[in-house]
Formats: structure tokens, C-alpha cells, sequence
């Protein structure tokens, strides 16, 4: 670490290596005192190279890349870009695979949002309720681990459907995980809402404005905890989000308690959605056939990820391969509210106020040329390889 | 239980000195334990906080560029030497403090402020970001709790019209308990004990998830490991003198167990019902409540014994007796 040049700027580095942190960022708060005054990111410290490395596969191996983009929301990038490729060869998957799929969305949501539970307690240095809500979590892990044989790929996905199917067992077993959540989250919503020194650390801090929130574009539960109308599952519902319709959860406040609020209430949505589809689940087929060439074409994919929009593009050239990948995660739009929000309070609240959009860093580290007419460059691979290792040095 | 053992061997062995240092590691050790169980956890084993000890000392000590070297070794043993010499005036296991005098009371709590200080020009001494900040917060932190930590053992040390930590132990135990005349000094002391040692909801200074260990960032190997068991005897010393002074005092070793152990049960419920503070809430729960309600406590003990000779007689020749 380099001594501090000038004395009127003290800035506090967090990441890419910090406790808060467990995965790498780089920010830099400038404080006076204890108040930040200016907050700046730098991203791109894992950049995996994912969209080059789907060039070179096929569209079914790239399946199973596009399922590790992501450790927590693993089964919704699977889920976009199998929709995507459906959608270019015109097929549907059937009914029953649909649900499925609909049913470990919600269970992936409700593990992602019970694990940004405790990480967000962490934070603000509140590690019982850390500990108690990893507990819980592992009810919804194993029960995934139950479906599909895997705790975090659970590769449920295949080109046209899904490869694993729900009996009564497991179904019996997920209806009493969902009763024994649901009493546990009704537990920790009165924790959130009511203890006094937690609500010290959330209320009224880190406020977004629904005008900040929609100018920054920020999307997911962040967004809808700053009023933000938006969850692709009801404004473009995809699989069986027709069929088994969920509720938009919004808050109006804006600050940290808001998106506590909002993703625990999202949590409820999801057992009685989880509910539902167990007791309601369309019988038939579980796949339908694909063909290995998919069409020429160009789609885009949108489905919810517990962070908020995740989007692909997709364009095929008509080979077995496709020509481009495009990931867009949901991190990535809601950075610069933490940058704005952070403005203006202390340094005690800035991890708080970074774990409040539930920030996945792997996920979202690309490599972005911008490319003006006048200093037009190309670079081949080993360029790249030479520029990455320039650039991290 | 009143053996006085001999000065060279209360300071080094029994019951200062070494036999201090290996119960501060157990009261470590019962501490992570209540806290790990309190949060579903299972939490270490019995000699964990021997093992990152032994551990710490082997390891090597790196000294950082842009520090006084002299002042960052010194630091940590001065803190350590501190928290040692102040358990010769405490009533330590039962035992008959190996010093006394009048005042030593102020002499004690000094001694034990001795750490935050230690804590605070460690923190000074780098220039690490992370240290300043949380030597600023030690600092900041020592000026919150300090007052109202002194007015709270003050309290038991006016009623019984001694200031000396011996005498007061003594006579807790004969009238009622001052947890029972003085539950506001109680809670107040209790808390501000947990503030002194940086516990949570009290850990700003260290809070890891801002400022990585506070003051303690540069230290490693020895250094650290030193400042790790002046903090573990602080954590015993501590929990005697509250013990000894709201508790009723202290006759046995079996008594200074249960009593303690009580206590360390309580604070470590405590540290685990709790979000952290941020350290502009710590500094304002102390002065705007904590100071208030232990002067409250003072004037009306004050006043009281004041008064007492005058509604004694009152009682007694309205009672008859």
C-alpha cells in the first residue's frame, strides 16, 4: 500500500483483496473523517473470457459453460440461453418441463435471496442472524440437491426441457421445506423490521429515489425496493409464469431496510409459488426434440435472476456453433447506484450499502473496446492475452 | 479468602503472571464457545486460543516500512504489562489482592485503559489506511465508554466510603448486593466492559468488514499474538472487578467461578443479540444515556447517604426499635 499523498484526500481502498469483499472489486471511498464523499469502481478482476470460449463449442456444450457463469443464480443463465436457442430452432419445451423449470428458478431464488440475508447481516456486523440464515438455507440446498443431485450446477436443463423429473416423494419433501422457511422468514422479517440496533443500520440509509433508480436503471430487487415496476417474469412471463403467475413486490422507501423488506417478501412469493407448482404440476413429456444446426438468426433471451434482468443475446450462423454469445448480468446495471447512494454517508455503512444490490462480481467482469472511427484497431488473440496481462499487472 | 502470596510471586506466577495468562486463554476459549453455540454454531476446541498463540509466536513478525520500530514492538508489551500489573490490585481468583491502598481503584482502571491507548498509537504509528481509521475509532471509543465505566464502579465504591478495590470487595459481600441497590451501575459497568474489549456490537475499531482489523491491521506474529493475550487478561480482569463490586464479592476461587463465568455468559449473549454499532451511535448511547442515567444513580446515592442519618432514627422511633 502507498503512503498517502495529499493530505485533504484520504481514501479508503476496498478490494479486490478485503474481508468484506469475498469476491474481487475494487473500490475506492474517499472519506473526511468517517463520511464519504466520493466513491468510485473498477471491475474486471476475473474476466473468464465466457462469451469468446462459447464461440468455440457447440450450442449443447455451451449449455453447460453458460450454467458455471454464475455460482449462486447458475440455473436462470441456463435457463436464458436454453430459451434463446429454443427460440432460434422453434421449438417449445413441453408443459410439465416448463414448470419444472419455473419450480427450480424459485427454489434457486429462494436459496440466492436467504444467502444475501445472511451476507448482508455480515455486513453490518450482525453475525447471528449471518449464521442462523445460512442454517436455514441449507433446508433449500439440500432439497435442490434431492431434485437434481447437485447443489449449486444443478444442471436441470437440456436443449427442449429438462432432464430431471419431481415424484411425490420429493415433492412431499419440498412442501415441508417450504412450511419450515416460511416460519423461519417470518422470524427474520420481524428481526428485520423490528430490532432496534439493525434498523440503525439500515433505515434511511443508502436511499435511492424511484427517480435515481430509473435514471440509473437499476433493476431487480434493488430497483422495486426504490418503487422500480419491473420483473421480467410478470412483464414478459416466460416457461410457466403464465400459468403459475407471481406477484410484483415493491417498496417505496428506497433505503436498505426497503430491499430488506422487499427480497424477504420475495421469499414468500416464492414458497407459495413453490407450493403451487408442486401441487399443480402439468403431466407429460420432459423434453422435446432440438436439432444439433440451429437456424440462422439473431434472439434475445430475458429471464429474472434473483438479481434482477439477466439477458442474453444469441446469434447463430446457422452452424452447431454459435457465432455470438452475449451475457448481460444483473450486477452490472445496479453498480452505479451504490456509487451514487454511498455519497454523503459513513464509512461504517458502505459495506452494508454494497451487499444492499447483492453484488456478483465473476458474473459481470467484461472486456469492452470502444471503438471510434478514428482509431480503429484489431486485435487477434494473443494481442488480448498480451493486453490482459498488461492490464493486471 | 485472605493469603497474601509473596510480591515476586503473585507478580510472576500465582496468581498474576502466568497462571493470569492461561485463564485469559480459557476465558477466550468460553467466550468463542458461548458465542459460536449462541449462533447454532459449534466453535472451537479447547485449546484453540493456546493453539493461534503458540502459533502467533512462531511466526515471524513482519515490521512494516513508514513506523517507529522501537514504538511498534514496545506497544504491544506495554499493553500487556499493563492489564498484568492492574491484576495485583484485584481480588483475583478470591484471593487477597496482592497490593492495596487507598485509591487504587483509579490506579486499576487507568492501568486498564493503558490497552486503548496502546491500541490507539499502534493504530497512529503506520500509515496504513485501514490502522489509522481504527485507531481513530479506539480512541473516539475510549472517550465514549470511559467516563461512564468509572462513574459505574464509582458507585459501589461511595456506598461503602472506600476507594480501595480490596476493602470494596470485602464489603460488597456483607450488605445487599449492588446489583440489587444499583442495577443502573450494574448494566452500565457490565456494558461498558464489553466497549473497553471491543466487543461486538462494540467492535467498530476492528470491524472487518470496513476497515479489515482496525489498529491491528500491521501487526503480525508476536506483536499481535501479545496484544491477543493482553486482551484475553484484560477480559478476566474486567470481569472481576464487576464481579467482585455488584456480585456481592468474592470469598473462594469457587466463587470468583461462578460469578465470572455468570457474567461471561451474559456478555456473550449479549454480543450475539446485536447488529454493530457504527461509532457515532456508540458515542452517542453513552453520553446521551449511559452517562445521564449513572449520574442519575450517583446523585441519588449521594443524597441518600446524606440523608440517612437523619430518616434512620426517623424509622427507628416510628417503628419503636
Amino acid at each position: 500500500m502507498e503512503p498517502k499523498t495529499a493530505p485533504e484526500k484520504f481514501i479508503v481502498p476496498i478490494g479486490p483483496q478485503h474481508p468484506a469483499l469475498k469476491e474481487p472489486g475494487h473500490f475506492e471511498f474517499t472519506v473526511e473523517g468517517e463520511v464519504v464523499t466520493n466513491a468510485t469502481a473498477r471491475l474486471g478482476f476475473v474476466h473468464r473470457g465466457m462469451e469468446k470460449g462459447a464461440e468455440n463449442r457447440t450450442w449443447i456444450q455451451d449449455l453447460y459453460l453458460m450454467e458455471r457463469v454464475c455460482g449462486i443464480c447458475s440455473h436462470v443463465h441456463a435457463l436464458a440461453f436454453a430459451l434463446g436457442v429454443e427460440k432460434l430452432a422453434g421449438v417449445q419445451a413441453p408443459p410439465r418441463a416448463q414448470a419444472i423449470r419455473e419450480l427450480v428458478s424459485e427454489l434457486e431464488r429462494i436459496h440466492s435471496h436467504l444467502l444475501w440475508l445472511g451476507v448482508a447481516a455480515h455486513e453490518g456486523g450482525f453475525d447471528t442472524l449471518f449464521m442462523f440464515s445460512w442454517r436455514d438455507r441449507e433446508t433449500v440446498m439440500d432439497l435442490l440437491e434431492t431434485i437434481s443431485g447437485n447443489r449449486v450446477n444443478y444442471s436441470a436443463n437440456v436443449l427442449g426441457g429438462v432432464k430431471i423429473d419431481i415424484n411425490e416423494k420429493q415433492a412431499d419433501a419440498i412442501r415441508k421445506g417450504m412450511d419450515f422457511l416460511e416460519e423461519r422468514t417470518q422470524h427474520y422479517l420481524k428481526v428485520v423490521t423490528e430490532d432496534e440496533t439493525f434498523l440503525g443500520r439500515t433505515r434511511n440509509i443508502g436511499v435511492m429515489s424511484f427517480e435515481q433508480a430509473d435514471f440509473l436503471g437499476a433493476i431487480g430487487p434493488t430497483g422495486r425496493a426504490s418503487g422500480v415496476k419491473r420483473d421480467v417474469r410478470i412483464d414478459s412471463p416466460y416457461t410457466a409464469y403464465n400459468d403459475f403467475p407471481v406477484k410484483l413486490i415493491t417498496h417505496t422507501h428506497g433505503d436498505l431496510e426497503a430491499r430488506f423488506i422487499v427480497r424477504i417478501q420475495e421469499l414468500y412469493e416464492s414458497y407459495r409459488l413453490v407450493r403451487e407448482l408442486v401441487d399443480k404440476m402439468p403431466a407429460g413429456e420432459l423434453t422435446v426434440k432440438v436439432p444439433r444446426r440451429i437456424p440462422e438468426g439473431e434472439v434475445i433471451s430475458r429471464v429474472e435472476a434473483p438479481r434482477g434482468e439477466l439477458l442474453y443475446f444469441l446469434k447463430s450462423n446457422g452452424s452447431d456453433k454459435p457465432e455470438r454469445v452475449k451475457v448481460r448480468t444483473p450486477s452490472l446495471c445496479n453498480w452505479s447506484s451504490v456509487l451514487v447512494t454511498a455519497v454523503g454517508h459513513n464509512l461504517a455503512d458502505m459495506p452494508m450499502i454494497l451487499a444492499g444490490i447483492d453484488p456478483c462480481f465473476s458474473c459481470n467482469d467484461r472486456i469492452v473496446t470502444v471503438n471510434r472511427k478514428t482509431d480503429s484497431t484489431q486485435m487477434d488473440w494473443e494481442d488480448l492475452r498480451q493486453y490482459g496481462i498488461e492490464y493486471y499487472k | 479468602m485472605n493469603i497474601t502470596f509473596p510480591p515476586l510471586v503473585a507478580l510472576l506466577l500465582f496468581p498474576g503472571g502466568a497462571f493470569l495468562l492461561f485463564s485469559g486463554l480459557v476465558f477466550e476459549y468460553i467466550d468463542r464457545k458461548l458465542v459460536a453455540r449462541f449462533q447454532n454454531r459449534y466453535g472451537p476446541r479447547w485449546f484453540q486460543p493456546l493453539a493461534d498463540v503458540v502459533k502467533l509466536l512462531a511466526k515471524e513478525e513482519i515490521i512494516p516500512t513508514g513506523v517507529v520500530k522501537g514504538l511498534f514492538v514496545a506497544l504491544p508489551v506495554i499493553a500487556l504489562t499493563a492489564a498484568l500489573t492492574s491484576a495485583l490490585y484485584v481480588p483475583l481468583f478470591g484471593f487477597k489482592p496482592a497490593f492495596s491502598f487507598q485509591g487504587d481503584l483509579i490506579v486499576t482502571l487507568y492501568l486498564l485503559s493503558m490497552m486503548t491507548l496502546c491500541i490507539g498509537l499502534a493504530g497512529a504509528n503506520t500509515e496504513d489506511r485501514f490502522s489509522l481509521i481504527g485507531a481513530t475509532r479506539a480512541l473516539t471509543q475510549l472517550f465514549s465508554y470511559e467516563a461512564p465505566f468509572l462513574l459505574a464502579l464509582l458507585g459501589p465504591a461511595i456506598a461503602l466510603r472506600t476507594w480501595n478495590i480490596g476493602e470494596i470487595n470485602a464489603g460488597a459481600g456483607t450488605s445487599l448486593w449492588f446489583i440489587v441497590a444499583q442495577p443502573i451501575g450494574f448494566v452500565v459497568a457490565l456494558v461498558g466492559l464489553m466497549g473497553k474489549l471491543e466487543l461486538p456490537p462494540f467492535d467498530a475499531p476492528e470491524a472487518e468488514t470496513e476497515i479489515v482489523a482496525g489498529a491491528f491491521t500491521e501487526y503480525s506474529g508476536r506483536g499481535f499474538a501479545i496484544f491477543k493475550i493482553g486482551r484475553d487478561v484484560e477480559l478476566v480482569i474486567g470481569l472481576t472487578l464487576v464481579a467482585s463490586f455488584y456480585l456481592g464479592g468474592f470469598t473462594s476461587p469457587l466463587d470468583f467461578l461462578w460469578k465470572t463465568l455468570l457474567l461471561l455468559l451474559v456478555t456473550a449473549a449479549l454480543q450475539s443479540l446485536f447488529a454493530r454499532l457504527r461509532i457515532d451511535q456508540t458515542v452517542g448511547m453513552w453520553w446521551r444515556i449511559g452517562v445521564l442515567m449513572v449520574l442519575l444513580q450517583l446523585v441519588v446515592i449521594i443524597v441518600g447517604q446524606q440523608l440517612a442519618p437523619v430518616i434512620q432514627p426517623a424509622i427507628q422511633s416510628l417503628f419503636g426499635g
